[in-house]
């Protein structure tokens, strides 16, 4: 806690979160005894300005967890105590009444998030603008297309200007630009000194966007820590339950999307660390490779092949290929290994993924397999951005440092 | 608990914290608290209701304005009413309007969570909004049809058959206590709904039992004294003969009257709240 209170200055820890909670849900007037516990001895401060990313299965309680932090939901037993005003997202545009216009809707869902009037008012044509729905706003909102109606609520919600925000699963719903302006504006709750809890089944865009993540399993947390750490801890125990499971089952590679005419195949890539063997896990700023297996099924005269690198949100940050790098085709028959060493991975710290692909000269793909790998980059300081690269500072003139 | 927390006075709304008022009238508070959103979910209630129709708001006036036409026809033409109400229409006008929100106030606050169950699981808002929207909105529906009341007793009034006074000023303050009394019993029914399944059954024969009991159909002076008692087992009662005095009779409401009526709406109130305060948790979970 005190590491937290100096890194967020002046403010300190405003807002404490703390829950312990027992909770029966599900009891109902004739068998009262027949109750299902959605969490149990659940207990955890967040402070102010922190982000934290809630994993877990299905039916873990991550959805009850919410609901008895925004005090939709009371605890059975225990407490929650939430310092602020809470904007809870639990489904973008819940509350929107059909008939009536956009522009009633906007002041309706305000107050439902608990704005006044006048805040309301202020804050209209930010909202407006934001949804991108300036010509729509006196159409009734069963016109709307599902993705303007989603917009809306999003627009609405973030602009609510909550102290703590609470977010369960929505990015999952629109499209990807509209995904995008999400988490910019996520970002800029986080600069903003907001705290953000942040249910998701997307374990890299956790890891990618939160220091902490909480682990529910069964109603239990079972993790609570950095959110790299307590994602990864979460993959292996999926991945050993799963393992357990499906002994004799035929162990399929994970479907990717996957374009191309099949004349050469992509089957297999790793990312293989300084020593030369694969690895989930690199980082940043040490040798890393990219490697991948591949087949023709007839001989090839027309070949090229190629690696990009994205962010979990889809930002590419680095993609080349054999074309692009001078190299002229002459044959590819049977199979073959393709690897790209890359001296430095200068790239900043969180979840990477790798497309690869073997097409003709014109682009024309015989196997694009987007998404076919994904790895963590890791550093002792995270920095902004998505490039890392090797520096050093250079001071001239009245500047003097401590130390 | 640090001392920072307390550093942003008014910023600080710790959701399980005791608050001045007793916990059974909580629901009152929070009620007060959010009535900028009552009166804007009524109002979308309204605008949703007439946006549809060709003739949106007059819907409001015709309706009433027909129902008047069809008891000033009947009671003409075919069924001879007592000396002491004629004309008869609008005595029984003046009744049917008020009681018609009443029992749809009550109607709908029976179904009004598991009609906003997204609202309800979904937002963070306190569910007492939405029976008191559904007070609200009927409460605004029988506003908008009262020109045709005013209409039709000005009309009697310059044919003679009525003697307009200032005792109709007292009709406001009626069915303000009116609509707190139905406020609470809509906090009962609402929060009884979430837990049995046939209440808005029971509440439909109810309503329709508690129509004949109360003077809608007849005056209270038309009830033989022995009986009369009986009738006092109804919160009604004394409301809608209020009612009759004020805009009908045109005599002053009496002050045991008065007195009748802000009891039934005060145990009312507190009654509804307390219970809806007792079956609060369940809601959101049930709804």
């Amino acid at each position: 806690m005190t590491k937290l209170y100096r890194r967020y200055g002046r403010k300190r820890s405003v807002g404490t979160l703390k829950s312990a909670l027992l909770s029966g849900v599900g009891a109902r007037a004739l068998s009262p005894d027949d109750a299902v516990s959605a969490l149990s001895g659940v207990s955890f401060e967040v402070a102010r300005g922190e982000s934290v990313g809630v994993i877990g299965a299905n039916g873990s309680g991550k959805s009850t967890l919410l609901k008895l932090l925004a005090g939709i939901h009371r605890p059975t037993s225990g407490e929650v105590v939430v310092a602020g005003r809470v904007a809870a997202l639990l489904e973008l545009g819940a509350g929107f009444h059909p008939e009536i216009s956009g522009r009633e809707n906007i002041e309706i869902t305000g107050l439902l998030l608990g704005l006044t009037r006048r805040e309301i008012a202020s804050r209209f044509d930010a909202i407006v603008r934001f949804a991108e729905l300036e010509e729509f706003l006196d159409a009734p909102v069963k016109t709307y297309s599902s993705g303007m109606a989603v917009r809306l609520g999003f627009s609405i919600a973030a602009h609510s200007d909550p102290d703590v925000l609470l977010v369960d699963e929505v990015l999952a719903v629109g499209d990807e630009a509209f995904s995008r302006r999400c988490l910019e504006k996520f970002e800029e709750f986080g600069r903003a000194g907001k705290t953000l809890l942040f249910v998701s089944h997307d374990l890299p865009l956790v890891a990618e966007r939160c220091r902490r993540a909480l682990w529910l399993d069964g109603g239990r947390l079972v993790a609570d820590g950095p959110a790299l750490e307590t994602v990864a801890r979460y993959r292996d125990g999926v991945a050993e339950r799963e393992g357990r499971k499906r002994i004799a089952a035929a162990d399929a590679a994970p479907p990717s999307p996957r374009i191309g005419s099949g004349r050469a195949r992509v089957t297999a890539v790793r990312a293989l660390d300084s020593a030369g063997a694969p690895s989930g896990r690199f980082r940043s700023g040490e040798p890393f490779a990219l490697q991948m297996e591949v087949e023709a099924a007839e001989p090839l005269a027309d070949f090229v092949f190629g690696f990009a690198v994205s962010t979990v949100s889809g930002v590419v940050v680095f993609g080349c290929n054999t074309a692009i790098d001078g190299f002229a085709a002459e044959e590819f028959a049977g199979s073959a290994r393709v690897a790209l060493a890359i001296p430095a991975l200068d790239l900043a710290p969180g979840v990477y993924t790798v497309d690869a692909a073997v097409h003709a000269r014109d682009e024309t793909p015989y196997d694009y397999r987007r998404d076919l790998l994904r790895f963590e980059v890791t550093a002792d300081r995270g920095t902004a951005g998505t490039w890392s690269p090797r520096r050093a500072w250079r001071f001239e003139g009245g500047i003097r440092w401590k130390g | 608990m640090s001392p920072s927390e307390r550093e942003l006075p008014g910023h600080t709304r710790p959701l399980a914290t005791v608050s001045a008022l007793p916990a059974p009238l909580m629901p009152l508070a929070r009620l007060g608290r959010q009535r900028a959103l009552v009166f804007a979910l009524a109002r979308r209630e309204l605008l949703a209701r007439y946006r549809g129709g060709v003739l949106g708001f007059f819907w409001s006036l015709l309706n009433p304005l027909l129902l008047l036409l069809v008891y000033a026809t009947v009671f003409r033409l075919v069924f001879e009413p007592r000396a002491d109400v004629r004309p008869y229409a609008l005595f029984l006008f003046g009744g049917v309007l008020v009681w018609s929100f009443v029992s749809a106030a009550l109607l709908d606050a029976s179904e009004t969570f598991r009609a906003n169950g997204p609202l309800l699981k979904k937002t963070t808002v306190s569910p007492e909004v939405f029976p008191a929207v559904a007070v609200g909105a009927r409460l605004a529906h029988l506003v908008l049809a009262l020109p045709v009341l005013v209409a039709a007793t000005a009309v009697a009034g310059a044919l003679g058959s009525v003697h307009p006074t200032a005792s109709f000023l007292a009709f406001p303050l009626i069915l303000a206590l009116l609509a707190a009394a139905v406020l609470g019993m809509a906090l009962a029914v609402s929060s009884l709904a979430v837990h049995f399944g046939d209440v808005r059954d029971l509440l439909g024969n109810l309503l329709t039992l508690t129509f004949f009991l109360t003077p809608i159909l007849y005056p209270l002076e038309a009830v033989p004294e022995r009986y009369r008692l009986l009738l006092r087992v109804n919160p009604f009662v004394p409301f809608f003969a209020a009612l009759h005095d004020s805009v009908f009779f045109f005599r002053p409401v009496p002050p045991g009257a008065w007195g009748a009526m802000a009891a039934v709406a005060l145990l009312s109130l507190a009654v509804g709240a307390a219970l809806f305060e007792r079956l609060r948790d369940a809601i959101a979970e049930e709804a």
